[in-house]
């Protein structure tokens, strides 16, 4: 068990590593991220309520988050490192858990960086729930991570048609837009506390495809 | 010369048409209106079969899926796109038949309804499936890319459902409630419907299996590839 | 008929075949290569030779036949035998945004290495990058980036080498001095299974050589017994 550890600890940071190298992925990702928001905020052209901002935040998660699971898978393709990673005793369910790390650190940066700036933007007040708003986004953040790490391996060796990782993402991650944006509404609108079937849906999620994710994993590496 | 499986595919054609042409004689002298709506009300009942189809054929895919993914024999394949391009088709149905139902009851030809929104992301998972597949250029990795989504895509299908019905309803449809005669137009109506899907499904089928055969004589490499 | 000494059969191939996208790339192959002997394997573009050290590798799994590395079958995951097998191919398997050292401790690491950093200070001292250890390895030349390749391919000490097409690329002194290291390895005993183009190149390298048309041996001979018009021959001829 604690080699499982740390041999995602050892994969992990070294993602994160070559990230902090190049510092490609995060720049990119988070300006792609802003740009999305003001797109949207120039678009609607009006007062943004608080319920229309976490629209604006999902598609500005969507887009930046699909572009880094490429980049995160990318990185394993170039030179043909996962050969190398496959060659290892490393069990390919760890690999998995490593990568989905190194995707939901991508993930939070680009969080802290989108959303303040989503607020300043809109104007929305997260003072009723500031911990629930972070946990209601933490938890989709993980289910939408779970899958895109999965088909960001599956589609990694194709030759990429543009979109293909975002076409087999989006309509599977749609249970999670709903929900989280449901009970963002509710917390926020109506008081309600965090929970009822809405959070039940998220957690659902999560459990589900982080399991089927690491089960099928696998499947998809391709040396 | 008509071969024997040829005439089993006409005679089974024949037998799916004629049940339509029945249940639409059904519809047309035997159930009764229905009140408050008036006759596009019975467009229900091609509605509701074509819906668990839809859903039987999701399942289609699932179970392919999981096929390839443990055997990896390309058959497998075969059917999980066969049985994706019926669920797209027959999931357009249900969304046309659905919009119509809405307009005539609630005068919007769209509102995202619980029944409405499940019944689009639905399409929308199979036609992501369909989409995909030409993208993929390998035949073993698009084979396997559309293994893994068409598992996940269905597994998601609950989930979908569940949170379609978090959202909140402006228009509140009155459920309606039927009748003995009407319950019984329902039942048959799914006769044909279900053939009619089953025979789509078995009939592209085997037009990828041909396809991918013939693809691969003319590869000049001889065999059916990874089995078939 | 097996040798007096009994040397270990490492690697033990029947009737190996695969297809891949319908296509056969390899149809009934079988080989039989004895412990610290130098193999090539001979062909032309699309012949098989890569597809063959993958699954020679354990990293792709063929459609049908036997693989046995080091007397034990390979089936289903293989994890335990890979640990005695380093692989090289044309491209690096490095990550190019760490240096050389890092690469190897990285590696290293995961292989579960006693001291892996000083066990990556080695191996760069064995294959001539002790000075570039620590640069980057987008900074690299080609010669220099495949023999950190070696070096990382090795962090293990695996006793069985597999390299596909290593000297892809290289220029002749890049490839004089992968040929050196190369030498050194088999004199310490490895097992080295090697994939080139170079037909002259590979008889003078090699004891034995297994030369590939369409997916098929066509010829699997010690290589004092061949010469290069026999092998071109046989790697063409239909």
């Amino acid at each position: 068990m604690s080699r499982v550890i740390r041999q995602i600890a050892i994969l992990t940071l070294k993602d994160l590593r070559i990230e902090a190298r190049g510092r490609q992925t995060l720049g990119l990702v988070a300006v792609l991220g802003v740009l999305i928001i003001a797109v949207l905020g120039l678009g609607l052209n009006r007062q943004v309520g608080g319920v229309d901002a976490t629209a604006i935040l999902w598609v500005a998660y969507l887009f930046a988050g699909v572009l880094s699971f490429e980049k995160t898978m990318a990185v394993e393709r170039e030179d043909a490192a996962l050969a190398g990673l496959l060659m290892a005793p490393v069990d390919r369910g760890v690999l998995y858990v490593a990568k989905l790390l190194s995707n939901l650190a991508l993930m939070a940066a680009l969080a802290a960086v989108i959303t303040p700036v989503a607020i300043l933007f809109f104007g929305f007040d997260l003072s009723a729930a500031p911990l629930g708003f972070a946990a209601v986004m933490a938890i989709s953040m993980v289910g939408f991570a779970a899958v895109g790490t999965l088909f960001a391996a599956a589609t990694a060796s194709t030759r990429l048609q543009g979109g293909l990782l975002a076409m087999l993402v989006f309509p599977i991650s749609l249970p999670l837009v709903i929900a989280s944006t449901q009970l963002l509404v509710s917390m926020f609108r109506d008081g309600e506390p965090l929970g009822g079937l809405a959070l039940g849906v998220l957690v659902a999620f999560d459990a589900v495809f982080l399991v089927v994710s690491w089960l099928v994993f696998e499947c998809v590496l391709e040396p | 010369m008509p071969k024997p499986g040829n005439l089993a595919t006409v005679a089974y054609w024949l037998v799916a048409l004629a049940a339509l042409g029945a249940a639409a004689a059904m519809l047309a002298f035997y159930t009764p209106t229905e009140q408050t709506m008036g006759p596009i009300q019975k467009i229900f009942y091609l509605h509701m079969p074509a819906a668990v189809n839809t859903l039987l054929c999701g399942a289609v895919v699932f179970v392919a899926s999981l096929g390839f993914l443990w055997r990896r024999n390309l058959w497998w394949d075969d059917l999980a796109s066969a049985a994706a391009t019926v669920a797209v088709l027959l999931g357009l149905i249900v969304l046309a038949t659905g919009m119509i139902w809405a307009h005539q009851a609630w005068g919007v030809w769209w509102t995202w309804s619980p029944r409405l929104t499940f019944t689009l992301i639905l399409w929308l998972l199979y036609v992501v499936y369909v989409l995909v597949r030409p993208a993929i250029e390998s035949r073993d990795r698009r084979a396997l890319v559309c293994a893994v989504y068409g598992l996940v895509a269905f597994l998601d299908v609950p989930l979908v459902y569940l949170s379609a019905r978090l959202i909140p309803q402006d228009i509140h449809p009155a459920s309606i409630g039927l009748d003995g005669s009407m319950k019984l137009t329902l039942a048959v109506w799914f006769v044909p419907v279900t053939l009619i899907a089953c025979g789509l499904v078995a009939a592209r089928y085997r037009r990828n299996r041909r396809e991918r055969i013939d693809e691969a004589s003319r590869a000049g490499q001889g065999g059916a590839g990874m089995g078939g | 008929m097996p040798p007096a000494t009994h040397p270990e059969i490492v690697v033990q191939a029947l009737d190996l075949s695969k297809q891949i996208d319908g296509r056969a790339v390899l149809q009934e192959v079988s080989l039989e290569v004895l412990a610290g002997r130098f193999v090539v394997v001979i062909g032309a573009n699309g012949a098989g030779k890569s597809t063959l050290l993958k699954i020679l590798a354990t990293l792709m799994r063929p459609n049908s036949g036997e693989l046995r590395l080091f007397g034990r079958p390979v089936r289903g995951d293989g994890s335990p035998l890979r640990a005695r097998i380093g692989l090289i191919s044309h491209q690096s398997m490095l990550y190019r945004e760490l240096s050389a050292c890092e690469n190897l401790v990285f590696f290293g690491r995961l292989y579960g290495v006693r001291n892996p950093r000083e066990r990556a200070l080695e191996l760069l001292e064995m294959v001539g990058l002790a000075d570039r250890a620590d640069d980057a390895v987008k900074t690299f030349s080609r010669g220099m980036t495949q023999r950190a390749a070696i070096a990382r391919a090795l962090v293990h000490e695996p006793d069985l080498l597999l390299a596909d097409e290593p000297f892809a690329g290289l220029d002749v002194p890049s490839v004089d001095r992968l040929q050196v290291i190369l030498a050194r390895l088999q004199a310490s005993g490895k097992t080295i299974i090697l994939s080139h183009h170079d037909v002259d190149q590979s008889l003078r390298m090699g004891q034995q050589a297994i030369v590939l048309r369409q997916g098929r041996v066509v010829v699997d001979r010690c290589t004092r017994k061949l010469d290069s018009a026999t092998v071109l021959r046989e790697m063409v001829t239909a």
